[in-house]
């Protein structure tokens, strides 16, 4: 037991020359994320970065955007028009977000607690058609709804009246919305209620009576979680949405995506159309921040 | 299946070597000690378990052998070589996971065969030694399924072949049976303690299940709270205990506290209980008395026995055995398992308020410190 | 026992209701795409007859058809890339665990939280301003850049899923840590993969907004180019288009979904899509 004497074996408790001697190989880790980190780091932060910059710049006379110091764009945006525009925009994506959730629970429930066998399938035919050409969709409803659409030429056929403005309407864009965005809600809740004991609700039969009751005291809190989910993951996109009001709407339906859209594809303002943009994402911020906050304290109530 | 055993020149040159041996391992997480410094020295082909309760320390343990950890301190040898700072790829030792940790993109014989495969190992030498650990597992039959197509007592083997067939100096088995039921659970204990002792490969097998530390193992290390309480051959661990943890975790343990004086130890007011001398007390300790439940009598009590009398509070018909709560002191009850042997009657089974008579030889009361 | 399952069936009348009408209302403007894509006179609310007409006079349009296969390579050249740089990245964040680590695994994640018309302008103002002339490479590189975040959603669900254990069995085996990665790890992972490979295929084969502000005059990705269409007037050759682009989105979907079950594991991306 001389060379082997483990007590003389011993070995400094820090290797040497800092290789990782052991599962925990963070070298190989850090190697992975290097190039996608460069990669987001150069094509999207980068991107933002020059968003909030040009939001301070101006346009030349020949038309050219240049970087400056100036906060005439941001002054510009304190007009009642765009004041007017940001809250009809904040109001479309609220009644959005509100008739999604209200459509998302029947479907989400009846999918989930009686699918039975068929649930894949069923949730399968609610996705497909939603990660289909978002454009086609609200191109197809601007030809159902427009005024010598199929719809139209229905009501005048059955005689229910003499044919209906949908389109240019509120109702068209935010149906647009909708009806773009709504899987957003489905499916979290679909999950929350996929995840959910039923036997709860078999309880809270009992104990309450009556499916709305029921609903109420059991079914929706638990599964907040994925309504609270669903409500983020539509608004966001609803917010900024330019097709629907596009080609369902017109301009006294325009949201202020369109209006973004046109500075920088039509009105060639770039450095206003920055200072729109980020205004737009400091008051999404805003709304975030104050929503996770308050389901945040809500979800901590209820646990 | 003489192909799985270790070949004797590698045996040879390190006879004298344990297959494991631990210096002072510590781990710490933070300001957490989860295990703290441990001595240990595991034999050749012998089949050493660390049992103990859940969180004691003993996965950390066996990660740091296997090398997924770094030890915070000390040091850890394989058949004598010091591998403290070698990564697990490089070590002899092999793991079963308590999760068993399958490849699911490959069938019952690609993971069998993996490690082979890494080590270069020529393809018809592969297939040969692959399909003699099925065999041994008797899985030979299922060698093309996929895991997921696999009983857990199938993925279990599949486990242990996988890890067996790369005949390691060491086998590290971290709670392999945790996740099957009860009857399944005693056939395997069965059956892998069969097939340690044809592989003959040094088995360090991890369990927080006492009765299958004791049926399996050769030696049993009593690990608690990062440290080890006892170790020992199962017969000793069970029948001198030297701490109350290693008594109150191993079988079920009557443990009586009280002051020592001149031979016996005063549980309470009246009641002394006399233990066996060469404990090298003075008197005035704090001790405790512990007796197995079926190292009581309650009848046929021979004169070379300790009395004590008392109360029967309840009793409990298991089919085999009897168990029976007595007070023998206000606050001191006892266990007591009597054997239902073929010449007792119902009738012989004592109700409770019965007074009796306990006794056990002198020999079976251990001291506690 | 009957009196229960009674009041279980009876309960979502209503629910059951709105379900049946909302898959009515989901597949309507879809049936309709559809077949008057087929109608053979121009109205688009009498169905006068079948006809391909429509598929003809699309099929002859060489600016469209450009279009369409300028779509299929972005969204398949995007799969790609976003498929690589997504993984490493959910591989490298799922097992380093220091600030800096989570920090940029928050930080990638944000294309998911950004408007999409906020990650066109951006990329755009990007694009022009270092100078590169948008065609359909820009638009090819914002796609993947806004893709990244999906692959890195679903590889890390999967990966969560999978026990580390099974990568310290891969080392414990004698592999190195970039041969368990490449033995073990990335083949357990390949029906994810696969899965979050056709998902960003079809949502940037029809993905519009990033496009319509990165791409160039010409060729334009085909959804820019309906867009312009439409801005025009409605044609029934948009439809044939149209039914043309939902198909072909629609069976990569089914695909995505499909793929991974195939492999013979239960999770399958519409698991992790729904989070369930
Ligand atoms: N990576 C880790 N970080 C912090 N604490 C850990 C870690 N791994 C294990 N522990 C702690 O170490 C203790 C021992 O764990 P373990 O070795 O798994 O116990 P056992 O296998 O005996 O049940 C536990 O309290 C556990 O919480
Ligand atoms: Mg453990």
């Amino acid at each position: 037991m001389t060379a082997l004497d483990p007590t003389t074996a011993q070995l400094p408790a820090q290797p040497k020359g800092g290789t990782p001697r052991s599962g925990q190989h963070t070298r190989l880790w850090a190697a992975l994320l290097a190039l996608p980190t460069g990669w987001m780091v150069a094509f999207f932060l980068s991107s933002m970065v020059i968003v909030v910059l040009l939001s301070f710049g101006r346009t030349q006379a020949d038309g050219q955007p240049v970087f400056s110091t100036r906060l005439d764009n941001y002054a510009q945006l304190w007009d009642p028009l765009y004041l007017r525009l940001f809250l009809r925009s904040v109001s479309y994506a609220v009644a959005t977000t509100a008739i999604c959730a209200v459509l998302a629970y029947p479907v989400a429930y009846v999918v989930a607690l009686h699918g039975g066998r068929r649930k894949n399938l069923l949730i399968a035919a609610i996705v497909v058609p939603f990660f289909a050409s978002y454009l086609i969709r609200m191109y197809a409803w601007s030809a159902l709804l427009s005024d010598d659409g199929l719809v139209n030429s229905l009501i005048v056929r059955l005689h229910l009246g003499g044919g209906v403005q949908f389109l240019n309407t509120p109702y068209a864009v935010i149906g647009g919305l909708v009806y773009g965005y709504v899987v957003f809600m489905i499916l979290p809740v679909y999950a929350a209620l996929e995840r959910m004991d039923t036997s709860l609700i078999e309880a809270g039969k009992d104990l309450y009576h009556g499916p709305w009751r029921t609903f109420w005291s059991v079914t929706l809190p638990a599964t907040r979680a994925g309504l609270f989910g669903g409500v983020l993951l539509v608004f966001l996109p609803a917010l900024g949405d330019f097709v629907s009001a596009q080609l369902l709407g017109g301009p006294k339906t325009f949201m202020i995506g369109n209006l973004i859209q046109q500075q920088f594809l039509e009105g060639q303002n770039w450095p206003l159309g920055s200072a729109m943009t980020v205004a737009m994402m400091i008051g999404l911020t805003v709304i975030m921040v104050g929503y996770l906050r308050a389901t945040a304290t809500r979800s901590r109530e209820a646990s | 299946m003489s192909l799985l055993h270790h070949t004797s020149d590698d045996a040879g040159l390190a006879t004298a070597a344990p297959a494991v041996s631990l210096r002072g391992l510590t781990k710490s997480f933070g300001r957490d000690t989860v295990v703290d410094h441990l001595d240990l020295d595991i034999g050749k082909g012998e089949f050493f378990s660390l049992l103990g309760p859940s969180g004691c320390g003993k996965t950390t343990t066996l990660r740091m052998i296997a090398g997924f950890s770094d030890p915070s301190e000390g040091s850890i040898m394989v058949g004598g070589k010091n591998v403290t700072a070698t990564p697990p790829h490089r070590r002899d030792v092999n793991t079963v996971f308590q999760s068993y940790a399958l490849f699911e993109h490959l069938d019952v014989r690609g993971n069998v065969g993996f490690g082979l495969r890494r080590k270069g190992i020529d393809r018809r030498a592969i297939g040969q030694r692959v399909g003699e650990a099925l065999e041994l597992v008797q899985l030979a039959d299922r060698a093309g399924s996929r895991p997921a197509e696999l009983s857990g007592g199938q993925r279990q083997r599949v486990a242990l072949a996988r890890a067996l067939v790369n005949r390691p100096q060491v086998l590290l088995l971290d709670e392999p049976l945790a996740a099957l039921d009860l009857k399944l659970r005693r056939a395997m204990q069965v059956e892998l303690k069969a097939i340690q002792r044809e592989v003959d490969i040094t088995f360090l097998f991890v369990t927080h299940d006492q009765d299958e530390a004791l049926s399996m193992s050769d030696r049993i290390a009593i690990m608690n709270n990062g440290v080890i309480e006892q170790c020992g051959r199962p017969e000793d661990v069970y029948e001198s205990p030297t701490s109350v943890f290693a008594a109150g975790f191993i079988g079920t343990s009557n443990l009586m506290p009280g002051t020592y004086a001149d031979g016996s130890v005063a549980v309470c007011d009246g009641l002394r209980i006399p233990v066996p001398a060469g404990h090298g007390l003075g008197g005035g300790e704090q001790v405790s008395v512990a007796v197995r439940p079926e190292k009581i009598w309650l009848s046929e009590l021979t004169p070379d026995m300790v009395r004590v009398p008392g109360t029967v509070v309840s009793s409990s018909y298991h089919g085999a055995t009897t168990q029976y709560l007595v007070a023998i002191a206000p606050e001191v009850t006892l266990t007591v398992l009597e054997q239902n042997l073929p010449r007792m009657s119902p009738e012989d089974r004592w109700t409770p308020g019965s007074r009796v008579e306990l006794g056990w030889l002198p020999e079976h009361a251990v001291l506690l410190r | 026992m009957s009196a229960r399952s009674r009041r279980v069936e009876r309960r979502p009348a209503v629910a059951v209701a709105v379900t049946v009408v909302f898959f009515a209302w989901l597949y309507l403007p879809i049936a309709a795409v559809v077949l008057f894509s087929f109608n053979s006179v121009k109205s688009l609310s009498t169905f006068r007859g079948f006809s391909t007409r429509w598929y003809a006079d699309f099929v002859h349009d060489a600016d469209l058809v450009t279009s369409l296969v300028a779509s299929i390579g972005i969204a398949a050249v995007s799969a790609v890339g976003a498929l690589v740089l997504g993984t490493m990245l959910a591989l490298g964040l799922s097992r380093i665990r220091s600030r800096t680590g989570r920090a940029v695994g928050a930080v990638t994640l944000l294309p998911l939280v950004t408007p999409e018309i906020v990650t066109g302008v951006a990329a755009l103002l990007l694009f022009t301003g270092v100078g590169l002339k948008l065609s359909l490479v820009t638009v090819t590189l914002a796609e993947i850049t806004f893709s990244i975040a999906y692959v890195t959603v679903i590889v890390r669900g999967r990966l969560a899923a999978m026990s580390t254990e099974v990568e310290e069995a891969a080392r414990d085996l004698g592999c190195t840590p970039w041969q368990a990665l490449r033995l073990v790890t990335l083949p357990t992972l390949v029906p994810a993969l696969l899965g979050a490979g056709l998902l960003v295929f079809a949502l940037v084969f029809d993905d519009f907004v990033l496009a319509f502000f990165t791409t160039g005059v010409s060729p334009q990705p085909l959804p820019v180019r309906i867009y312009s269409s439409i801005r025009f007037g409605v044609s029934p050759a948009i439809n044939a288009v149209g039914t043309v682009m939902l198909v072909l989105s629609a069976l990569v979907m089914v695909l995505a979904l499909i793929v991974p079950r195939l492999w013979g594991r239960k999770s399958s991306s519409l698991d992790l899509i729904t989070g369930a």
